[in-house]
């Protein structure tokens, strides 16, 4: 009922004129509750049926709006979640993560210019670029490094991806710089993400990583599953751990995957935390 | 009565005796544990698991394979030393890794013999079944090597030519003898690492210049700290699978052939997929930034020549075949007289 007043107003609001920031704010309310309203859904397949139709609206609420960080980072978000995790095909996936990148990119240009020239930088000039990043850029920064990372994984066969993970990993680490305390957990989940795509003998840095992991773990109370999955696939199995990987897969099972924001990544965890344990035999 | 009771007896225990083998060598899978530095989740390491898994099944389980990734393991000499003790059974090896126990190997890591893909293309279809061979009656048992592209120079500063290189510390490889007296023919500085200290050599000025693969320069994230590639083939890199003897003729030859077929069909399409992979990462390389530079003219053959004349010398002096490099410049020059004629017509 709330989403159909708040679209009943904007729908009015755009036969007007001066209802512009209105209308970003309500659909910037409604793209919160959607949020809201994904993140808590126990049923994954509800959220891969559902989303797309949000997608196209958040396309719309952009349109009108182009120039809202607040409305491009939540079709950022919205894209580059559902590219992620809800799709299987290759060239869809592609083409989501990368309208989700895009958003995410226009979003952080219109409050940090000097990031509207970051993808045509080479590594040096963009890191250089990173110092003037402020805690007031912090949700563009990490909305945008979220939405990169899923584009990379999604270009994961590409060769440019693999150049770009450098960048990736500076700018995710840049983010926890500015945040301090009052960082996302899941950005030092990807930071442990990123740190151990490489085993130590080609440079990656899996005890660095472990760091992030737990701190990812700890920041959720040990709610967050998602966390201890990737701590497990990441880290556990790339130093051939095999007692701290059944662990971790042993707790994300037998844990209640309802809590307040993390409901459907923790189901999704735990399906993945199945096809670990099933897999462990002939891995270790 | 007796006899034949006795007979019957011992036929009994007999029959039971071989059912009861017959059973536990079912029942005992051979485990073949293979180290390499392919990292987990590689495209590279799913193949070799999916590998894994069409051998278990065409074996019936009598065959398993167990992959160490990401260089767990340690590096190749605590592999070889693990091998020996029985610890693993082989490893996912480049040649410098076996160029102790098998210095023929090496050969196609000669620098600058080759100048093309296809120029080694057509050395391998005439050196790779010896090369197999040789490290057959060197106790390894191999599926074939899979190209990884030429190793091509990287730097800080343009290198057009050998004067470029004067005074530059030139990285080579730990272990790799053949790399380091290359350097020393060419007059030049090389700075012995472990791969893992590459980078952090390129940021701190310890290292001006590596000579690796495009696609080892962006696994290894050495792009970041390079500015430019030389567009000179130094290097053809190639990687290949070595199971000891030992573990293999253990082996039934039934099962022998199913590791055969479904390894050397698994290198065959690395050798095949890697040389499109290197082309991309070469271009990846360049759409970050990096800068292509061309020798300057008369420099490729200039240093070709000194490189000939030590890779020669190494041979003559044993460190691997004299007849074997012969044959190998033989095909080379085979090669390019074939190139000029079709050129020429």
């Amino acid at each position: 009922m709330r989403s159909t007043g708040i679209l009943g107003l904007i729908l009015a609001c755009t036969l007007t004129s001066g209802c512009a920031s209105l209308v970003s704010n309500a659909a910037s309310g409604l793209a919160d509750s959607l949020t809201s309203g994904i993140l808590n859904n126990d049923d994954p397949e509800t959220v891969r049926a559902g989303m797309p139709s949000y997608m196209i609206m958040m396309d719309g609420f952009v349109h009108d709006n182009p120039d809202s960080p607040a409305m491009l980072g939540a079709a950022a978000n919205l894209y580059a979640s559902f590219g992620a995790v809800f799709v299987d095909d290759p060239a869809r996936a592609s083409r989501i993560t990368s309208r989700g990148r895009e958003y995410a990119l226009r979003g952080i240009c219109i409050t940090y210019a000097p990031a509207c020239s970051w993808r045509d930088l080479t590594y040096d000039e963009f890191v250089a670029t990173l110092d003037g990043l402020e805690a007031e850029h912090a949700d563009a920064a990490y909305l945008y490094s979220f939405a990169t990372l899923a584009y990379l994984r999604a270009h994961s066969s590409d060769w440019n991806s693999l150049a770009e993970l450098p960048q990736a990993e500076a700018l995710v680490k840049r983010y926890l710089e500015i945040t301090g305390d009052a960082a996302k957990a899941s950005a030092h989940m990807y930071l442990g993400i990123l740190l151990t795509l490489r085993p130590p003998a080609l440079g990656g840095k899996p005890e660095e990583a472990r760091v992030h992991f737990e701190k990812a773990i700890a920041m959720s109370g040990g709610r967050d599953l998602s966390a201890k999955v990737e701590f497990a696939k990441g880290y556990a199995k790339l130093l051939y751990d095999r007692e701290l990987h059944d662990r971790l897969v042993v707790e994300v099972l037998e844990s209640d995957p309802y809590a307040d924001g993390l409901t459907l990544t923790n189901v999704l965890a735990q399906q993945e935390a199945l096809l670990l344990q099933a897999d462990a035999n002939d891995y270790f | 009565m007796i006899t034949s009771d006795h007979k019957g007896i011992s036929m009994r225990k007999l029959i039971l005796l071989t059912l009861a083998l017959l059973v536990s060598s079912a029942g005992n899978a051979a485990v073949l544990k293979i180290a390499t530095v392919t990292p987990e989740g590689s495209e590279w390491m799913e193949a070799m698991r999916a590998g894994a898994r069409e051998i278990k099944e065409r074996t019936d389980g009598r065959v398993e394979i167990k992959y160490y990734g990401g260089g767990v393991m340690g590096n190749d000499d605590k592999v070889l030393g693990k091998i020996r003790i029985g610890n693993l059974h082989g490893g996912a090896f480049t040649p410098a890794a076996l160029q102790s126990i098998y210095p023929d190997v090496s050969l196609y890591g000669l620098p600058l013999v080759f100048d093309s893909e296809e120029e080694a293309a057509y050395v391998r279809d005439r050196l790779d079944e010896t090369l197999r061979d040789g490290m057959s009656d060197n106790g390894f048992q191999s599926f074939g090597f899979a190209a990884t592209g030429f190793a091509v120079l990287m730097s800080n500063e343009p290198v057009r030519g050998l004067e470029d290189l004067r005074g530059k510390r030139v990285w080579v490889p730990e272990g790799d003898t053949i790399s380091y007296a290359s350097m020393e023919a060419l007059s030049l500085s090389p700075v012995t690492l472990p791969m893992t200290d590459v980078l952090t050599g390129l940021q701190t000025g310890l290292i001006d210049i590596v000579a690796v693969s495009p696609i080892g320069a962006l696994v290894l994230q050495w792009h970041t700290k390079v500015s430019y590639v030389t567009d000179l083939p130094l290097v053809y890199t190639m990687g290949f699978m070595a199971v000891s003897n030992r573990a293999f003729n253990k082996l039934s030859p039934a099962d022998q052939q199913v590791v055969r077929d479904v390894m050397d069909s698994l290198y065959a399409k690395f050798d095949e997929k890697n040389l499109v992979d290197n082309k991309d990462a070469l271009q990846a390389l360049l759409n970050a930034g990096v800068e292509l530079v061309q020798p300057a003219e008369g420099e490729k053959a200039r240093i070709r020549e000194v490189l000939a004349r030590s890779n020669r010398s190494m041979a003559v002096q044993g460190d691997f075949s004299l007849e074997l490099y012969d044959r190998m410049m033989q095909y080379v020059e085979e090669y390019r007289s074939g190139q000029e004629a079709v050129a020429g017509n």
